[in-house]
């Protein structure tokens, strides 16, 4: 089994009085897709945003390819290599994909211009339209503001974001809940060749198909604490579900590849 | 709203640049029927153009009234500007665009005596006859007249009234403006001078800054400190609302007599509720039609006279009916 | 086949096939600037037909230039802070404010030369840029809506003026400044204020349109929590578009003083809404992310332009008021019509 490229360990999160995360983990292996689950208010997106740097957390600790980090801010998640698609897709609406996909993280003029700040808005257009290509997300039109695009095209230009900079890790938070068929598919195959780009996803998802379908491992998360992991091929739908409520217990093993 | 992206917005702007064409029309030509003598009829044709210090006063829409008044005598074209507040920053544009129409004479109450001279000297340098009404320059050399109330006169009025309120002697107080406003400070100064002359006691003036709270307040501050304070003079509309405020928080309502300088809407409202006793009014309506008058002589080649100063009246509830004319008017 | 206003999954195979992208002069043509800009154009047109000399004249066009050039200093910084989704209501008191500090100190200085004018522009400039990184630091810091805070510096700014100058305007102005930039001309032909205001528009459109600083302003304003997370620094961006915001009312107290000479203290109430006015006709949106510099110069010369053809025309003052607010409102909602056709 190789070495976990990111490990949370006992993450303590607190909101005023409410306990969102009360010694939860998780465990993200290199090139996989893991699935993390549970039911509404469990603290998936909590916890996500405690390893991403959106809050910090309380307590706990986290490992990055076997060594303690902090991360709080998100430009320390970036630095690790890990990106995120947050359920809101943080998509800047007004302005382009290109402009999107290179927001914090834009290509300079060389030279003096550079310097002064002057933007290279045709590099950074061509890049983001190889990149759309390679992933095969079909946006026609690059200088139209994101505004007028579909939800499935916003849910490609934000996935293409995270997957373009991400050099170990993307999580994605519920990426296909507002999509219809056509672009579902879409998604999950881009899930699975981000993988065999040589990258992890973490995906918090809600649709047990889905789940099954591109997951390599699942992690169920129930009140704030990790509860089960589990792998599709052994276990069926009703089971996870079943450990999502509690109505089952699993025990922790460390399990072989 | 699904449609090309060319045709309906297009045509919308199209009609919206029509529609403002066709209401600037229909504005341009309504209103030469506004203006006095319904263009060149009869008389001498002049066009002048009223510039008022400040748009929504009524001190200086009485002065148009009276102004369009004697326009229509003589068969002058008068336009009225004024800009949003009496300010130089906001004059000027009005007194440069007004100079590109070159009109025959500009009647104007500069809101500011230095600053107002570079644009109202280059109106004079196109050849436009300029005669200051109201307020005035530093240099008023360019003009053919300068037309405005006696204000010194006036406070002297002023301090004549108050004195036959109080019956002839006791403390009498001024809230004054500010500092540096030519009007006000005349308007203090003659009411001093006529105080002391009638052997009444003059206990000293302070500035409100134009604010009502603060010219109550000071007048509080006043009474607390002469309890036997008689009567109080408020060189303008706030000075005067302030102190009745003030005269009333302190419980002296009718021991102290308050009189008031203008005679607007809201003066006149006091004077008859009985918050202030007495007001001396300007007559801006005359110095309009004097203005007018003047300009008309210089056009026509006879000589003007360089100073004129208009006189006052001083209002009291009993002598308004004497009087229907005085008060200032909101329209014409 | 007609191409829905509202995309869903099952038609966007249709549309990949339909759409495609717009040739560069059609996105000039439908850009947000120019339906605007040809209601100026209609203005100057109907205006110059309707008094052709008087209106359509080089000194005309000279004053009207003059007029608007403070009002679009201040309007450019403005533009920033609309487009952040924020709002400076203090301009006009900063502009008081830097004006009435600038002339005291160039009399504190004395004389009439360049070096006292230096003096005179260095105050009014870094007073601005107090007054700015003071509104900056509590909306960004504090976390205080920018309306109250900017009303709070509004108040501060004009009061402390009031005291200063006892309410009196100060009339003291080196009459160098008064006779080179105030009244002066380059060329004989081009006012030094018009060049000024010009420069500045240019280069903070620029800055606007092609630099990062102008992508993160538009960003922050979309969605600001989006640049957080993509890592920009939000906070210290906000402080600096407030501060570019006060310095230029800085500086546009300064150009008010060279041209009048005086502090004019009481004839700035509503430049924070006439800045507005201009930003948003010029289709900047109120709620940030939208909007260009020049947009913004066409918005701030409808008003000039109106203003001037009214009295030249002859429209009475009262109606001018009426006519303005009019050609104001359909302007915006023709701007608006534009809009809605392209959002979802």
């Amino acid at each position: 089994m190789p070495e976990p490229v990111l490990e949370a360990r006992q993450i303590v999160k607190r909101f005023g009085r409410v306990q969102a995360l009360r010694g939860a983990n998780l465990t993200v292996y290199p090139r996989e897709v893991v699935a993390l689950v549970g039911d509404n208010g469990a603290g998936k997106s909590t916890l996500v945003k405690t390893m991403v740097g959106v809050h910090p957390p309380d307590g706990g600790e986290i490992l990055f390819e076997g060594r303690p980090v902090t991360v709080n801010t998100p430009h320390e998640a970036r630095d690790l290599g890990i990106e995120t698609v947050y359920q809101d897709l943080a998509l800047a609406a007004e302005v382009d994909p290109a402009a999107n996909m290179f927001l914090g993280r834009e290509i300079l003029r060389p030279g003096l211009l550079g310097k002064l700040g002057f933007l290279d808005k045709p590099a950074m257009r061509q890049r983001s339209d190889e990149a759309f290509d390679a992933l095969g997300v079909r946006i026609q039109d690059t200088a139209a503001r994101v505004a007028n695009m579909s939800g499935g095209q916003r849910q490609g230009v934000a996935i293409s974001r995270a997957v373009t900079w991400a050099s170990k890790i993307v999580f994605m938070d519920e990426p296909t809940a507002a999509l219809g068929v056509v672009q579902t598919r879409n998604v999950l195959d881009l899930i699975q060749r981000v993988r065999e780009h040589g990258l992890s996803v973490v995906l918090i998802s809600h649709n047990m198909p889905e789940v099954f379908e591109v997951a390599d491992r699942i992690e169920v998360l129930r009140l704030g604490e990790r509860v089960a992991q589990l792998r599709p091929k052994e276990v069926s739908m009703e089971d996870v579900v079943a450990a999502m409520t509690g109505a089952l217990t699993f025990h922790e093993e460390d399990r072989q590849a | 709203m699904s449609s090309t992206a060319r045709g309906p917005r297009w045509r919308l702007t199209f009609i919206a640049v029509l529609a403002l064409a066709a209401a600037l029309f229909v504005a341009a030509c309504g209103d030469d029927d506004d203006d006095g003598g319904g263009g060149g009829g009869g008389g001498d044709g002049y066009t002048m153009t009223l510039i008022a210090g400040v748009r929504g006063d009524e001190f200086y829409i009485t002065m148009n009234c009276g102004a369009q008044e004697e326009a229509r005598k003589q068969g002058v074209e008068l336009d009225f500007q004024g800009p949003d507040e009496f300010d130089a920053s906001q004059q000027t544009p009005i007194v440069n665009a007004v100079t590109q129409k070159k009109p025959d004479a500009i009647l104007i109450a500069p809101t500011d005596t230095k600053a107002m001279y570079v644009p109202i000297k280059q109106a004079a340098d196109a050849g436009i006859t300029i005669v200051l009404v109201d307020t005035t320059l530093e240099q008023p050399d360019l003009a053919v007249s300068q037309i405005a109330s006696d204000n010194e006169a006036g406070g002297s009025e002023a301090a004549k009234a108050l004195g036959e309120l109080i019956g002839g002697e006791g403390k009498v107080f001024v809230n004054n403006v500010k500092p540096g406003i030519s009007t006000t400070d005349a308007r203090a100064q003659g009411f001093e001078d006529e105080a002391n002359s009638l052997g009444l006691d003059y206990v000293g003036m302070e500035y409100n800054d134009d604010d009502p709270a603060k010219a109550a307040a000071i007048t509080k501050a006043q009474l607390a400190k002469t309890p036997d304070l008689k009567g109080i003079f408020g060189t303008n509309l706030f000075s005067a609302e302030g102190s009745a405020t003030g005269v009333r928080e302190a419980g002296k309502s009718g021991g102290v007599k308050i009189v008031g300088f203008d005679a607007g809407p809201k003066q006149m409202e006091d004077l008859k509720s009985g918050l202030v006793q007495a007001l001396v009014a300007q007559k801006p309506a005359d110095i309009g039609r004097l203005g007018v008058q003047q300009a008309v002589a210089a056009l026509d080649g006879k000589p003007t006279k360089k100073q004129i100063g208009t006189g006052s009246v001083t209002l009291t509830k009993d002598n308004l009916k004497e009087n229907p004319d005085i008060p200032y008017k909101s329209e014409c | 086949m007609t191409t829905p206003a509202t995309p869903t999954d099952e038609v966007e195979a249709e549309e990949l096939l339909e759409e495609e992208r717009e040739p560069w002069w059609q996105r000039l043509v439908t850009g947000s600037s120019t339906s605007i800009a040809l209601i100026l154009v209609g203005l100057i047109v109907v205006f110059s037909l309707l008094r052709p000399e008087e209106f359509f004249d080089v000194n005309n066009a000279r004053n009207i230039a003059t007029d608007a050039a403070v009002l679009l200093v201040i309007a450019v910084g403005m533009t920033f802070v609309i487009i952040t989704a924020g709002i400076d209501l203090s301009v006009g008191a900063v502009l008081v404010f830097a004006g009435v500090v600038a002339a005291k100190a160039m009399n504190e200085v004395g004389g009439d030369n360049w070096g006292v004018i230096f003096v005179g522009l260095a105050t009014a400039l870094a007073s601005g840029l107090g007054w700015g990184l003071l509104n900056g630091f509590l909306v960004a810091k504090a976390k205080l809506p920018a309306f109250i805070v900017t009303l709070g510096t509004l108040g501060m700014a004009l009061g402390s003026a009031l005291l200063i100058t006892g309410g009196v305007d100060q009339r003291d102005v080196p009459f160098k400044l008064v006779d080179t930039i105030g009244s002066g001309r380059a060329f004989g032909e081009v006012p030094y204020l018009v060049l000024i205001a010009a420069a500045v528009a240019l280069v903070f459109g620029v800055i606007l349109a092609a630099t990062r600083f102008g992508r993160y302003t538009y960003a922050i304003g979309s969605n600001e929590e989006a640049s957080r997370r993509a890592g920009i620094n939000v906070d210290a961006h906000l402080i600096k578009v407030y501060a570019i915001a006060g310095t230029l009312a800085g500086l546009a107290g300064f150009m008010s003083l060279a041209r009048f000479a005086t502090t004019t203290i009481g004839g700035h109430s509503t430049d924070n809404l006439d800045a507005i006015a201009a930003v948003v006709i010029g289709g900047t949106s109120l709620f940030g992310g939208i909007g260009t510099m020049v947009g913004t110069v066409v918005g701030v010369f409808i008003p000039a332009v109106l203003r001037n053809g009214f009295v030249i025309v002859g429209v009475q003052a009262f109606w001018q008021q009426v006519a303005v607010g009019a050609v104001l409102i359909v302007a915006v909602y023709l701007d608006q019509l534009r809009r809605a056709r392209y959002r979802r």
